[in-house]
């Protein structure tokens, strides 16, 4: 570990989810047929206009009011102008001026401590084109040209890469819970920019900031943190400090380290100025409380309760909040009726187990919520064992039929009256061992119950076949 | 057959069977072709335009002319630059299509000064476009290749846009009408953009009446341009009464007064004088026109403002032009030299030089002076404008400080000399999105001059119906280049 | 005083991909001349700083944004008629290197 403190800051882009890009109407969605979700803008044909895409402002909206920012009074937008062959306009509308969120916090856990993280702005942007590169030409693919982008720019409020990550880790989960963006790391949904900087413990001034561009998974963002705190550590303990250069860089995923792409003097002037194609667009409060009200509960808060109302582990209820899904079909058994203990163990035992053999999602999972209740309900009412409720849902699942056709055959024998029964006509047959557990043998209870399974080929229900004895013992 | 007409007499005359669409529409070929050979007015004719039914509508059967900015599906539509000299989109601008509809015939495609800008008609990748009155005159720009084949009978309108004065002083030099009404009465979808926040489409005549007809079929709300407006309840054929009795006018002292222009040349002084007399055109028929003064700063600061601002909204608005998904492929052995030679053999040096200064406006270190302070001067110049258009119903001003000027020993660039005020006030209306009609006013030296008025924003029936009124005073309605006498008429 | 030279000139042309003369380098420095002399002025005009920029022509507005519907991708040909370079459905440009 380094003896310096490390300062990093986060800027995380995630593609929203809609049905049509943000300031056109083609399709927003992956496809692999090349240009293929486009409309003239897309591609900027002379004389196309942007439009603005309402149910992207709404989300927008949604995620500064989740990361407590202040809203601007009104939308609109900026033009950053740059030449790649992936801006096919010459300029990438975003927001500079008003970003839809200023100046927000929000706390996170991590490794069991809190950590309250200081956003800098969110903004709503448009997506680029992709280039595919071969050996000596690329091809250009517009259908990404377009697609809504959220960045999120935090401020240098991270010292360790596990901040670092533990941070985009929940903000993946808020999109999901949010339903503002799928943010699938793996179809390169979200894709981070990282600077470090690093400074002497009792230093007041922040050092010299390193900014790594276009780091496309977690797991990178981890690396590329750790590898430039240890490269600018070195150059620092060798008193070389001074070469480590305000610069950007990127993370070469195949060596693992970082790679020089252009000093503070290459940096470009991106001459933002407003957007004049799209008028500025006031934000009612009305439509803020609107939208406040489409805020779900966010996964933190869902730990909270899971773990002070329904009596959860903290290690069971971080597993059960970490995917939007998992909680959903938690929080839809405990509506049932289901008992939350039991249901917990079910899921993280049983279910994310078999999921996760399986490569399924719990979406595609047979035994949604109301299948599972026949088990549990079962299970809870103790006409079945838990050996056999394991074994009806490995049966359920592998058949593919509802757990109640298995739970007849197996249906433990639960008839008081039946049981009263069979308990007399046993204890008839056995007056001797009566007299002897009378006089102290208690041991011979299980005598008992062991003759009324053997009577009952183990059907007899456990805890009534112990009630009725001990009633008839008396 | 000569068919130098208004709109309403040309469509008599179709519901009379005098003429059919089709020969109209052969006539103003034949007419296009002519005025082609003497002032390379057009980037494209079409030859193949046939006729189109005749209904009750005013404007069926009837031809026009669409500027190449305009995007045309189907159509060449170059800008008239060399960027996109191949250019053939697959969509039609919203204006266009509006026009359609109502069963209009495009004859051509009309040269500019390149997208837009320019205010000379010297700029176009097809060469200089001349004025029909004098063929050694420019006709004013950037609709120049519009105002000279309206001036010179081929039909009686074409579409024009306006971003500076683009439509408004070409229509004084050629001795037309030429009206661009309040920003996003008609859409820009499809108009290929010059400054994004200044641009207006609009429409060159040879009437007040034809340019109301023209503008009520071009304008509309449209889901594609976020900055166009409802204008249903706004019917300006309809509203042209020709009552101005007790309307408003002022003029500003520091632009018109000939006092501000102590080397004044005759030209100017007769322009000036014939201001005046225009004037009192109006006052016979009861409107109250008098003189404001603004300050001087402001004033002498529209040009200068009007050049950081249009030139840096263009920089950005033409980094499109790349040669790569429409338009040549410039050489070069990476994409950036590609891009660089597209650029480079593209656009003439005017719009290289606008760009350059543009972009210094917008760099950073630059921006809140030249550009941002632009933006400032332009929101003082319009808050003075609505303050005095509280008084008043509009600003009657000259346009330009005379006629057309030569071709020859014209350069186009960017000089300060004492006139330049009374060159470049129409600026002012595309400041503040306000509506504006020229309308020509006599002859200096045998040559045409015009006369503007401009108003509060979405009082454009007000404003066409004072020029509608003073049109009448005057013997200048549906005039025409005497170079027709030369031409394929009788 | 502003910094605008030759140099400026020629660097800030090449940024945006464009190639200059030496006549119209020298023709830039005149125009910019004359802007400069009057944005200088402006500078003066007393609380000018004060002034909310206009950005736009009209009024902020209360235009509706548009609802989130997806209209039917341009046929291939239409968007690959004026390209003078692609291959299959893509746009081709020589090996892109290096990158933002």
């Amino acid at each position: 570990m380094s003896k310096y403190k490390a300062v990093i800051g986060l800027e995380m882009h995630c593609e929203m989810k809609s049905q049509s890009k943000v300031f056109s109407n083609a399709e927003n969605s992956y496809n692999d047929n090349p240009n293929a979700n486009i409309r003239p803008l897309d591609m900027a044909f002379p004389g196309t206009l942007p439009t603005v895409n309402l149910e992207c402002i709404r989300k927008s909206l949604l995620m500064s009011l989740v990361l407590n920012c202040k809203q601007p009074e009104y939308i609109y937008f900026d033009r950053k102008n740059y030449y790649y062959p992936d801006l096919p306009k010459g300029y990438q509308i975003t927001q500079m001026h008003a970003p839809v969120g200023t100046n927000g916090k929000i706390i996170i856990d991590v490794e069991g401590h809190e950590k309250e993280v200081l956003i800098h702005d969110i903004h709503l942007e448009e997506d680029s084109a992709s280039l595919d590169h071969y050996s000596t030409i690329s091809l250009i693919d517009y259908n990404r040209s377009g697609v809504p982008l959220l960045e999120l720019v935090t401020e240098p409020c991270f010292n360790s890469a596990q901040e670092a990550v533990a941070f985009l880790e929940y903000m993946r989960r808020i999109y999901q819970y949010c339903d503002v963006s799928e943010a699938d790391t793996k179809k390169g949904q979200i894709r981070c920019d990282v600077n470090v900087s690093i400074m002497d413990e009792k230093d007041t001034q922040l050092g010299t900031k390193v900014e790594i561009k276009n780091v496309n998974s977690f797991s990178n963002v981890e690396k590329a943190i750790l590898y430039e705190i240890k490269r600018q550590s070195e150059l620092k303990e060798a008193g070389k400090y001074d070469e480590v250069e305000q610069e950007t860089r990127r993370f070469d995923e195949e060596s693992g380290t970082t790679i020089r792409m252009r000093g503070k003097v290459d940096a470009i002037d991106y001459k933002y100025f407003v957007e004049p194609n799209i008028p500025k667009l006031k934000i009612e409060a009305s439509w803020l409380e609107e939208i406040k009200k489409d805020i779900p509960i966010l996964p933190r808060e869902r730990k909270q309760k899971y773990i002070n109302e329904f009596g959860l582990s903290e290690y069971d209820a971080n597993i059960i909040i970490k995917e939007k899904d998992y909680a959903l079909y938690f929080e839809e058994c405990i509506s049932l009726g289901m008992p939350p203990k039991t249901v917990a163990n079910y899921l993280i035992v049983q279910i994310i187990a078999y999921l996760n053999k399986e490569g399924l999602t719990i979406k595609e999972f047979y035994l949604t919520p109301k299948l599972l209740k026949q088990i549990i309900e079962e299970l809870e009412k103790g006409n079945i064992s838990s050996k056999q409720a394991k074994e009806i849902f490995n049966k359920a699942l592998l058949e593919k039929k509802e757990p109640k056709t298995y739970l007849e055959k197996t249906a433990q024998l639960s008839d008081e009256k039946v049981l009263e029964d069979i308990i007399t006509q046993i204890l008839e047959n056995n007056k001797k061992q009566i007299e002897e557990y009378k006089n102290g043998k208690t041991n011979l209870f299980q005598y008992f119950v062991g003759q009324v399974m053997k009577e009952t080929k183990g059907k007899a229900n456990p805890n009534m076949v112990r009630d009725i004895l001990i009633k008839k013992l008396v | 057959m000569n068919y130098i007409k208004t709109i309403e007499e040309l469509h008599e005359m179709l519901k009379n069977k005098e003429v059919t669409s089709d020969e109209l529409v052969k006539d103003s070929l034949k007419k296009a072709h002519f005025i082609q050979d003497k002032c390379n007015a057009f980037v494209t004719i079409l030859d193949d335009a046939t006729g189109k039914e005749v209904n009750d509508d005013l404007l069926s059967g009837i031809p026009y002319g669409i500027k190449d900015n305009y995007s045309t599906k189907g159509i060449l539509s170059t800008g008239s630059s060399n960027t996109l000299k191949d250019y053939v989109p697959f969509f039609t601008a919203t204006a266009v299509k509006n026009l359609e509809r109502h069963n209009l015939v495009p004859i051509g495609k009309t040269a500019l000064d390149e997208f837009g800008m320019g205010g000379s008609g010297t700029t176009a990748h097809t060469g200089n476009i001349l004025n029909p009155w004098d063929l050694k005159r420019m006709a004013g720009g950037s609709s120049s290749g519009s105002a000279a084949s309206v001036a010179a009978g081929v039909y009686p309108f074409a579409l024009g846009s306006d971003t500076g004065d683009s439509i408004r002083k070409p229509a004084a030099f050629c001795g037309i009408v030429g009206y661009k009404p309040t920003y996003g009465m008609i859409s820009r979808y499809g108009l290929f953009p010059f400054a994004s926040s200044l641009d207006h489409c609009g429409c060159l005549t040879r009437s007040v009446k034809d340019a109301a007809l023209v503008v009520d079929a071009m304008k509309g709300q449209d889901e594609n341009d976020l900055t166009s407006w409802d204008s249903q309840n706004i019917h300006l054929f309809a509203s042209l009464d020709g009552k101005v009795k007790g309307k408003k006018l002022f003029y500003i002292k520091e632009i018109v007064n000939l006092e501000n222009y102590p080397d004044a040349s005759n030209e100017l002084k007769e322009h000036l004088d014939n201001f005046y007399k225009t004037l009192d055109l109006l006052k016979e028929e009861g409107v109250t026109i008098k003189e404001e003064s603004i300050d001087r700063t402001l004033v002498n600061a529209i040009f200068s403002v009007y050049q950081c601002l249009s030139c840096a909204e263009a920089t950005s608005n033409m980094s499109n032009l790349t040669g790569i998904i429409f338009g040549p492929r410039g050489e070069g052995k990476n994409i950036y030299e590609m891009i660089k030679d597209h650029r480079t053999k593209g656009f003439s040096s005017l719009i290289k030089r606008r760009f350059v200064i543009g972009s210094y406006a917008l760099q950073k270190e630059n921006q809140e002076k030249y550009f941002v302070n632009a933006q400032r001067v332009r929101r003082l110049i319009v808050d003075k404008m609505n303050e005095l258009f509280q008084k008043y119903d509009g600003l009657i001003m000259p346009v330009s400080t005379g006629p057309a000027p030569y071709i020859d020993g014209h350069k186009e660039e960017i000089t300060n000399d004492n006139t330049t005020n009374l060159e470049e006030h129409l600026q002012i209306g595309n400041f503040g999105g306000f509506p504006s009609i020229t309308i020509p006013n006599g002859f200096i030296n045998n040559l045409p001059v015009g006369i503007n008025i401009t108003g509060k924003c979405f009082d454009d029936a007000n404003i066409l119906n004072i020029a509608y009124a003073l049109e009448s005073k005057m013997p200048y309605k549906n005039q025409v280049a005497p170079i027709i006498k030369e031409g394929p008429y009788e | 005083m502003h910094n605008f030279t030759k140099e400026l000139v020629d660097e800030l042309a090449d940024k945006l991909l464009i190639g200059l003369t030496r006549e119209e380098n020298e023709l830039i420095l005149n125009e910019f001349n004359v802007i400069d002399e009057t944005m200088e002025l402006i500078t003066k005009i007393p609380s000018i700083s004060s002034v909310e920029p206009m950005t736009h022509a009209l009024p902020s507005s209360t235009y509706t944004p548009r609802e989130d519907a997806k209209e039917e991708s341009v046929d291939i040909s239409d968007l690959l008629a004026n390209c003078d370079a692609y291959e299959g459905r893509e746009v081709k440009v020589p090996k892109v290197v290096g990158g933002d």
